[in-house]
This record gives C-alpha cells, structure tokens and sequence, in this order.
C-alpha cells in the first residue's frame, strides 16, 4: 500500500486510483446485490401482482396515449417564462445598490421578453384550437 | 462589439417580419438586406478597431482582436453569398421562411461569440447558440422522415457531447479555478496536473464533434444528408469554419504552450478523420452523402492547423474557412438544382447545362486542391503549418496521400457530368441570376486561388 | 559597341518570333526577307564589336551583365555576355556565314510549303549559336548548347513526313544528349569544386593557388566530361554516327549546321577552357588521339561513299577530328584557324552540292551524276575551289590552316604527323573523286534529269562566289612562321587564348613537311583522275564493302545498345510495369475500395451505436493521452 501513499504526493495518474477503486467497488456492490436478490428471493407471479397500480382504482385502457404537440408547447413555453421570472429574484434582493443601471438592464431584460411573449401571441401558440 | 448585438436585434427583425408578411419572397429580399447591413457593421467594427491593442469586454468575457473581427467579416460575406445563392431554396423547404432566416442570425450570434471568446463560458454559450438553431433547421422540413430524424439525432448526440464540453470545463476549472483562456495558471508552470490535462481531452472530444472529427463523426452523414440540403450547405460550411477558429483560438492561445501532451492525441484524432472521411466517401452513391464524407475529410486537414500551433494556423484556418465555404455552398447550390441527388443524377449535365457543369467542375477542383483554386492555397497553408511546426511529417504525408484519395471521389462527379451518357433532370430552370451568383462564386474561387493574400492582408 | 552585344542575339531572336508566330500567314518571301534581314543586322553589329576588341585600345574581356539570372544563396549565375577576340571571331563567322546560307536559303527553299517556319528555325539556331559563344559563363553556354541540339533536330526533321528523317533527327538529339549528359556533370563538378561557372572566376581559381581539397585528378576530370560533351556536338568517335544521318535536313542546313557552326561548338568550349586543358595533360592527350582516329576513321568511310552529301558529312567529322587533334597537341588558336577556314569552305562545298542537288531535281547519288561542269559552270568552278582549299593545295586557304595542324602535331610528335598527313592524303583522294564524279565525265542520269539541268539563282551563286573569294583568301590571316614572322589571327586571339608553346621547328624542317604534305595531295588528285576517269561502280567487296558501310559501326552501336536497351524495356514493359507497378497501383485502389466498403457499415443510423462508438473512442484516446509516452 505504500505506493499508494507515495502516488498521492505527485501529480500523477495515480492520484485517481482511489476513485478507480470506489468505483469498482460501487459497481460490484450492485452487481452483487442484484444477482443475491435473483437467486435467493423467492419468484411468485400472480395477476395481481403483475396489474398496473393506479391508486387503488382499476386501470382503463393504455397509459402510453400521444399527446397533443400544443401541450408540450404550452409546457414549454410556461418553463421558459418562467425560468426567466427566476432573474428577478437577485434584482428584487439588491435593487437599490444596482440603481439606475440595474435598473435600464433589467428594462431591456423585460423589453425583450416582451418581445418573445407578443411573439408568441402573434403567432397563435397560445391559442388551443386551430 | 457592435455585430453581435446588431445580428441579435436583426434576427428579432426577422422574426417580426415573418408574422408581417403575407409572402415569402419578400422575406428572403429582406434577410438579404438585413445581411447587407450586418455585413457594414462588422466591416465599421473591423475599421474602429486597431491591429495593435485586442480590446476587452464585458469583465473580460470577450476579448476582440484583428482576427476575429476579420473572420467575423469573412464569415457574414460567406452568408451573404449562400443566401444570395440558395435563398429561392430556403423558401422552398417550409412554411416558416422568416423564421428559417432568423435562425441564420442566431447562429451568426454564436459565430461571433465564438470567435472572440475570452472565457470558457461564452465558449459554451456560443456553441450552444450556434447549435440549438441547427438542430431546429435540420428538422425544418417537418412533413420529412428523414430530416425529422436528423434532427433528432443532432439534438441528442449535441446534447451528450454538450455534457461532455462542461464536464471538461468543469475539470479545468477545478484544476485552475479560472475560466478564463488567459489566465490559466497552469501556463505558467511545465507541470500539468491530472484535472487539467483529463479538461484539455474532454474540449478536445466535444470539439471534435462538432467539427465532425473521427471518432465523433458519426452523426455528420446522417444529418447532413437528412437535412434540407439548403441548411446542410450552412452547416457544412460556416457553422463549422467558426467551431474550427474556436478550436484553434482554445487550443493555440491558451493549451498552445502545452501541446506536447496533447498533440499526438490529436494527430491520432486527425489520422483517423482523413482515414474515415476520405475511404467512406469512396463507396457512396449519393452525391449529397459524399459531401457529407468529403466535409469530415476537409476536417481532417483543418485539424492540421490546430496541430500546427504557429502563426501560419492562423492563416491556414481563414483561407481554408473561407475556400471550403465557398466551394461547397457553390457544389451544394448545384446539387440543390438537381432532382436525383445519385451521381446518376449528374449523367449527362455538361450537355444540358454547360455552365452548371463547368463551375460545378471548378468548386470540385477547389475542394480537391487542384491548383489555381482556393482549394489548393488552403491545402497548401494548412500543410506548410504543420511542416513548420515539424514533428508531424508522417501526418503531413498521410494527409496528402488522403488527398490523391479524395480526387477519386470528386472527379466521379465530373466524369458523370462530362463523359457519361444520360439526361440530367432539373428540378426547376436555371435563372439569370442563379447563373450570374455561380459565375461570380466560381469566379471568387480562383480569384482566391490566385492571390490568397487577398484574405490575409486585411489582418 | 561592345556595351550592345545583346544586339547580336537579340536580332535573331526577334526574327524567330516573327516567322515562328506568323509562319501560316506571312508570305514565303517576305518570310525569307526577315530572317535573313535579322542575320544581317547582327552580322552588322558583329563587324562593329570585331573592329572593337581589334583594335590596340580593347583591354581585356568585356562582361555585359544583362540580368540576375540564378540567385540563391551563395550561388549566383548572372545572365552575361563575354566579349572577346575569340567570341568576336566567332560571332563574325556565325552571323557571316549564316547570313550568306540565309540568302541562299531563300531560293534554295523557295518551293517548299513551310519555308517561312524553316526561317523560323534557322534565326533560332543562330540565335542559339550566338548564345553559346557570348555566354560569359558555362550556364549561358549550356543554355546554347542545348539550343542548337533542340534547332538540329527540328531542322534535321524539317520534312517529318518521311520516317527515315525523323528517325535521323531523333538520332542527332539522343546522340546531342548523350555527349550533354557529360558536359552538365562537367559543369557541376566546377559549381561543386569552385562554386562558380563564370569563365574568369573559374579560369581565375584555376590559375590561382591551388584550393584545399581539390586534388589535380578534379582537372581531368572536369576536362573529360567537358569533353565528352565536345564529342556529341562536334561528332567525334564514338559519338559520330549522328553527323553523316543528319544530312536528311535541307542541304542548307547541312551547310550552316553541320558543317559551318554547331559541330565547331565543343571546338570552341574547349578553347575557350584551354586554361582548364592545359592543366590536365591527360585529357589533351586524349583528346588529341579521338580527333586522329577520328579524322582517319571517317577519311576511310568518306572514300567509299556515293551520296554526295554523306562524302561532304564524313570529311566534316574527319577535319572536326583535325581540329581535334589541334586542340590535343596545345595548339588552340591552329585549331580555331582551321574552324574559321573550314567554315568557309566546306560551307562552299555544301551550297555547291546544295546547287547540284538542286539541278538533279533531288537526286544525290553521285553514280548517276557526271559531267555537270558543262551547265553548271559556275558551281564547278567554286566546288572545285572548295576542293582545293581542302585538299590543302598552297594558296587556298586549306592549306595554311591545316599545314599549321600538321606542323604542330608534328611538333608534338612525329608519329601524329605521319598519321595525320595520311587523313590529309585520304582527303585530298575522296575530295577529288567526288568532284571528278560529279562534273567531268558523261551525263550517268535519266534523260528527264538532263533536261532539267540549269544553273542555281544569283541568289545560290552570289553566296557561292562570295565563299570561294573566302575559301581562297580566308587563309591569309595566318601565314606559315617560315614565310612570315607575324600571325595576324594568332596575334587577334592571343588576349584570349594562346597556344602551349612547343620548341619552334626549324625552317628547314617546316618546309620539307610543307612540302611532303602538298605532293601527296597532288599525288592523291592524280590517283582520283585516273582511278574515276572510267568510273565503274561494280558491287565491291571486301575492305571496300566495309568502308561502303561505315565499318559497320551503326550495326555494332545498334547491336550493343540500341536492341539491349529496346529488349530490356520490352521486359521492363511486360513485366515489371505490368506486373509490378500495375499491380501496386491497381492493388492500392482496390485496398481502398476494400476499406471504404467495410467502414462503410459502421454508419448503422443508430444513435445508440453511434454515442457507443463516441464513448469507445475517446476511452481510447484518454488512455492514449494519459499513458502513451509523451510527444
């Protein structure tokens, strides 16, 4: 084990050898664990047991159903803004200490968001139906 | 840096244009001024700025030399030429026309970024600027199979490798703690440790997709031949010329004094794209394909300027940028013409249509490296930077080796045009304009084949 | 005057541009006006610079430097003229006797469909001629050298639709080339040694100390390959064989090229490098024993022959051999002597045959000839002066020239002079039995020929009389040392060449060679009367067949190179070219085609794949760039 110590000092490959072994270890861990529990635990199939659960209420019909392109539009669109809403929190907090500045920045920031939303109103996204 | 937010504010221009208009034609009219105008900023910002003393910007995010800005110029002019060239055919490819073009600018948003990053952040904010509108102008062609699952597959494998490009910046700045490219603290110092050389290999790989460099070339066939062809031509041409001058600002400015640890990684790199680009290339049947082959072929030699790390790199990625640009947008502007995209499809054109035939030839030659075309300045540069920088002979001779290689597959072009039987379909007539942008392009191609210092004087 | 010495060339060279760009649309005579106009004015120009360097006031050689022509690094060729006595002489005879061919070229030619094209060539050969001999260094010589082989063969293959022509052109440049071969590995070896192939800082270095490193073997050396370049121009054994086939040219070109100019290039390379030979005895010694053999060999061929250019072709290559023979014993300026009179008058003998041919209709043999005197009396008279001066009869100009050869030799050692006096014999016998053949006796031709028979144009005969003047009186420059003490051409040349000087023979001694010399000409002449006043041309046999086919000599070169080297190439074409390199390039296409249809199938569309492919290669290339020795 003494290389080992010795590695750590320089700058080496080497230095890494102990994440090498953490994941190794980590790996073999569930390799392990998950051939124990194949072999040792016992298998009983019923119906019940294989039936989609549903919050205790009988499954109707295939989950996996395509969805309308709109809702993911829809979706996206409320992420986007509302990711963008997030870069209001440190104006909120420092407000006063950026002044001005901050204050035509975050001018422009809004300009151009509005510029994306009229966009997208322009372009009917929001709307449902054709 | 008055580009980068002038192609910013046209690009929303564009966009609000869209939902003016009523037609399509005025919008490629449009983006083609709007271009104009572009093209006047960078040429105001390139005359403001002196050679001398690089100018920084934004805390030292941006770092704005001669270089960049005259590449920036060279890159919009390029745009310029292909949307001079194949605007009839963006129109063609779907509804969204102003959008199509938006996108455009974007894209020459993240080129701008790119070329005058100082800071490993904007290096990933450009990419992914210039990514993200590919991906969607690869699916642009929404009624498509084909183009859907280009699209798609860009996306993902961009993703990955996007993961890959912040898992190395992530490691330099552990080893560093620094994102900007001058600062390093290793350049300092001989010693390189572990972090920093495990970050130096992951930029390397993530640059090396999107260059399309073996062994991360994979997705480069099946995009470029999926896409609407009028967007591969853009891909294939400026998108990447930019991801090259990013490449080599990284690796020259900032990885250049330590190349010996990761030059022979990339030679290796290099080899293996000449290698896959040019014998692949050989066996395809589809002209538009072996475009997609031949352009990780021209990679291949671009790499040798990054290898190179000297003054001539600089040189050789301009002249190589500019005259691959323009050769393939010229030989995809042709293909685009044509209905069948097989190399059965060019039977017989010289007689149809001389002239197309005759600068398809010329773009051909150039891309090839026949003399007298910018081709062969570009090729010559690229070489003559990596015989200086010496140590890589044995590249240099593959290279040309590959070189002979590549004449094959684009003379089968020729041969079918010139000496094969057959009745090559258009799919619309030529028009007078379309004839005069070829006649200029082609003319432009041996203009810079003759006197390449026409795009190293400026600098 | 000399300050325009480029003038010379550059005449020329402006006529062959002329005539060579509009040969299809300007007229035949204006065609011929401007080539021989071209001539004139840079014979003109030649006069001026001879009168120049003649007088007492001209020190030295002049260097007119026209322009950088090789740069780099340490070396550096200009692109000069040297003018001299010796380049003045022979910018005289050149441009002299290339204006007076010019002129009757114009009648000679004047039926023939590409005469403005053989203008054309005829000012380029000059112009080369000229180059060679103003050269002021080995490059611009070479640059000559190579001119005048490149006009020989173009002028030797003037009428390319006969094959045996074209093949005797070939023969003359492979030959011309073969003899360059050594003259380009001479002139490296100075560049080598001296880094310089200018003639005065060469002779310079030479006459200078002796430079480290340079043994005395780098003279011979240097003097043989120079000369084995000498023997493919000037036609001496073993390169010879060009020179006789060369006469399928126009006889006007047999004239300036192979008898008056060209063929005395490696004369006057060797003269102009005297310094250089006088340092290497071995060399001259050679030299020396080649134009003997020479001269003999090709005096016995000359005997035998019936076409009446190929007797004048072999007594060419046989007072080449003289020259030779000259130059060997140290005699330079003798031999430039013997350049200047033979120039002259086997240009004569040349036209003459030129102005016969030309009478018989084409017809060259000279067994169906005979007793022409009577029509073509002019031509006989100036043949029969030609005739004369090179049989060496006192007063011609023959004589002096070649009576200095033989003395020299003589001087040098007796046993030269014996054999040279019997080459001299021998021509003295082939000369006259060519004359006699030709214009004494009955008509041997068909009676169409007959009728035909005319004398040649003023244009033919004016520069025939001219030569004969010249034939007569070109000898008188040079008077013997018993008759006169002053060497009026010896002394001309003296500031650029002089001979080695041998122990003076006394007068006594001269006069008896002088006189043994002239009675076995006369002797010779008789013997030619009476042996062709019943010609009688019965298949002859024996040594006679032998000299009637040139010792067999191209058999022998055809059988020891020419048909190894076309059986080797025809093995090297079916074997080795098909097999191997074939093989190797076809090999090469097929490997690619082989590699690109199987990595080819890599491209499954999967992006699975493709991300498994990406994260397998860059494993590789970490673990490359991690372990692998660093670059």
């Amino acid at each position: 084990m003494k290389f080992l110590l010795l590695a750590v000092d320089q700058n080496t490959p080497f230095n890494y050898f102990p994440v090498a072994l953490q994941l190794a270890i980590a790996i073999g861990f569930v390799i392990v664990m998950m051939a124990a529990t194949h072999l040792l635990g016992p298998k009983r199939k019923t119906h019940d047991k294989l039936a989609n659960f549903e919050s205790g209420i009988p499954s109707v019909g295939n989950a996996r159903q395509p969805m309308a392109i709109k809702y993911f539009l829809v979706a996206i669109l409320f992420v986007l803004f509302d990711v963008e809403v997030i870069f209001f929190y440190p104006y909120a907090v420092n407000f006063r200490e950026l002044g001005k500045d901050g204050f035509y920045a975050v001018l422009l920031f809004v300009g151009f968001f509005f510029c994306g939303f009229f966009y997208i109103i322009k372009k009917k996204a929001l709307e449902w139906e054709d | 840096m008055k580009a980068i937010i002038a192609t910013t504010i046209l690009g929303i221009i564009m966009m609000f244009a869209g939902i003016m208009a009523k037609e399509k034609k005025p919008l490629t009219t449009l983006a083609t001024i709007l271009l104009v105008i572009l093209l006047g900023v960078n040429i105001w910002d390139l005359t403001n700025t002196s050679s001398l003393a690089p100018e920084s910007l934004f805390n030292n995010m941006l770092r704005i030399d001669r270089y960049a800005l005259w590449f920036n110029t060279l890159m919009t002019g390029c745009t310029l030429l292909y949307v001079l060239l194949v605007g009839r055919e963006i129109q063609k490819v779907g509804e969204h026309v102003a959008e199509y073009f938006a996108l455009i600018f974007f894209i020459l948003c993240g080129v701008y970024l790119l070329s005058c990053y100082n800071n490993l952040l904007i290096l990933f904010i450009g990419i992914e600027i210039m990514s993200i509108p590919q991906y969607i102008l690869a699916g642009s062609d929404k009624r498509n199979l084909k183009s859907s699952e280009a699209s798609l597959k860009y996306f993902l494998m961009g993703a990955f490798t996007t993961g890959i490009l912040l898992m190395g910046i992530t490691l330099l700045y552990g080893a560093t703690g620094s994102f900007n490219i001058v600062s390093f603290s290793f350049l300092q110092s001989d010693h390189l440790n572990t972090l920093a050389l495990a970050g130096i290999l992951f930029i390397m790989m993530a640059f090396s997709f999107k260059v399309s460099a073996a062994p991360m070339h994979m997705w480069t066939p099946d995009v470029y031949d999926g896409s609407p062809t009028a967007f591969t031509a853009y891909m294939a041409t400026i998108v990447k010329a930019a991801a090259f001058f990013a490449f080599l600002r990284l690796f020259q400015v900032s990885f250049g004094s330590l190349s010996s640890h990761w030059t022979f990684v990339l030679a290796i790199i290099t080899a293996a794209t000449l290698l896959v680009g040019n014998l692949t290339a050989v066996f395809q049947q589809s002209v538009k394909r072996m475009l997609a082959y031949s352009s990780i072929a021209q990679a291949g030699f671009m790499l040798f300027a990054i290898l190179a790390v000297n003054a001539v790199a600089w040189q050789g990625i301009i002249i190589y940028a500019v005259a691959y640009s323009i050769a393939t947008i010229g030989i995809f502007t042709v293909l685009m013409k044509l209905k069948d995209y097989t190399y059965d499809g060019f039977n017989g054109l010289a007689k149809k249509e001389p002239l197309l035939a005759f600068v398809s030839t010329i773009f051909l030659f150039s891309l090839a490296g026949i003399p007298l075309t910018a081709g062969f300045m570009a090729k010559y540069y690229v070489l003559q930077a990596l015989i200086q920088q010496g140590s890589l002979l044995w590249l240099v001779i593959f290279g040309l080796l590959m070189a002979s290689i590549s004449v094959y597959y684009y003379f089968r072009v020729i041969i079918a045009m010139y000496f094969k039987q057959g009745a090559a379909e258009l799919n619309s007539p030529v028009s007078g304009t379309d004839k005069f942008m070829l006649v200029f392009t082609c003319f432009l191609v041996i203009l810079l084949g003759i006197f390449p210092q026409l795009l190293l004087g400026n600098i | 005057m000399s300050q325009l010495v480029y003038l010379v060339p550059l005449f020329p060279l402006i006529g062959f541009l002329i005539n060579g760009i509009g040969w299809r649309r300007i007229p035949k005579s204006l065609g011929g006006v401007i080539g021989s106009l071209a001539v004139l004015a840079s014979f003109c120009v030649s006069l001026g610079i001879f009168f120049e360097v003649k007088d007492p006031s001209f020190h030295g050689p002049v260097i007119v430097q026209l322009f950088e022509f090789i740069h780099s690094g340490k070396l550096f060729i200009p692109f000069s003229f040297q003018v001299d006595s010796l380049s003045s002489l022979f910018l005289l005879i050149i441009t002299g006797v290339g204006f007076l061919i010019h002129v009757y070229s114009t009648a000679y030619m004047h039926d023939d469909e590409g005469m403005v094209k053989y203008f054309s060539f005829l000012n380029l050969f000059v112009f080369s001629m000229l180059l060679l001999v103003l050269g002021g260094n080995y490059l611009v010589m070479f640059i000559g050298w190579e001119g005048v082989g490149l006009c020989s063969y173009l002028l030797i293959g003037f009428w390319f639709k006969n094959r045996d022509y074209t093949n005797a052109a070939k023969k003359a440049f492979i030959m011309n080339r073969i003899g360059d071969l050594g003259f380009l590995v001479g002139m490296l070896l100075i560049l080598f040694n001296y880094g310089t192939l200018s003639y005065q800082d060469f002779f310079g270095k030479l006459q200078g100390a002796q430079p480290a490193g340079i043994s005395s073997d780098t003279y011979n050396w240097i003097a043989i390959c120079l000369f084995i370049g000498a023997t493919g121009k000037s036609a001496q054994i073993p390169l010879y064989t060009w020179l006789p086939d060369a006469m399928a040219g126009p006889t006007p070109v047999s004239a300036l090229i192979h008898a008056a100019t060209m063929v005395t290039a490696g004369i006057y390379m060797i003269a102009r490098s005297h310094v250089l030979y006088t340092l290497a005895p071995m060399t001259l010694h050679i030299v020396a024993i080649v134009g003997l053999a020479t001269a003999l060999f090709a005096a016995t061929i000359a005997i035998r022959q019936y076409d009446i250019k190929k007797v004048l072709a072999y007594s060419t290559v046989s007072q080449l051999g003289f020259m030779f023979l000259a130059l060997g014993v140290g005699a330079y300026t003798t031999a430039v002597f013997h350049v200047m009179t033979h120039a002259f008058f086997k240009a004569l003998l040349f036209l003459g045959s030129g102005s016969v041919i030309h009478a018989m209709g084409g017809e060259q043999d000279i067994r169906k000839m005979g007793g022409l005197g009577k029509k073509l009396r002019t031509t006989q008279i100036t043949f029969l002066i030609g005739c004369l001066a090179i049989s060496g009869i006192p007063g011609f100009s023959g004589f002096f020239s070649k009576d200095e050869i033989l003395a020299a030799a003589y001087a040098h050692d007796p046993v030269l002079y014996y054999l040279a006096a019997a080459a001299a014999m021998m021509t003295a016998f082939y000369m006259f039995r060519l004359y006699f053949l030709t214009f004494t006796g009955g008509f041997r031709g068909t009676e169409d020929q007959a009728h035909h028979l005319h004398e040649s144009p003023a244009a033919m005969t004016i520069p025939l009389i001219i030569l004969a003047i010249l034939s007569i009186i070109g000898g008188y420059v040079g008077l013997p040392a018993v008759i006169s003490e002053h060497h009026a051409l010896g002394s001309f040349l003296s500031s650029s060449v002089t001979n080695i000087s041998e122990h003076h023979l006394e007068a006594g001694t001269e006069w008896m060679l002088m006189g043994v010399s002239v009675t076995l000409s006369v002797l010779m002449i008789a013997v030619a009367y009476s042996v062709n006043k019943k010609p009688n041309f019965t298949p002859s046999t024996g040594l006679a067949k032998i000299l009637e086919n040139k010792w067999y000599v191209d058999e022998l070169y055809d059988a020891v190179f020419v048909r190894p080297i076309q059986n080797f190439s025809a093995f090297m074409e079916r074997f080795a070219e098909r097999k191997g390199i074939d093989g190797i390039v076809n090999g090469v296409g097929k490997s690619v085609r082989w590699g690109s249809d199987r990595i080819r199938l890599l491209q499954t569309g999967q992006v699975g794949f493709y991300i498994f492919v990406m994260v397998l290669g860059m494993i590789t290339l970490f673990a490359l760039g991690f372990f692998w020795v660093k670059l």
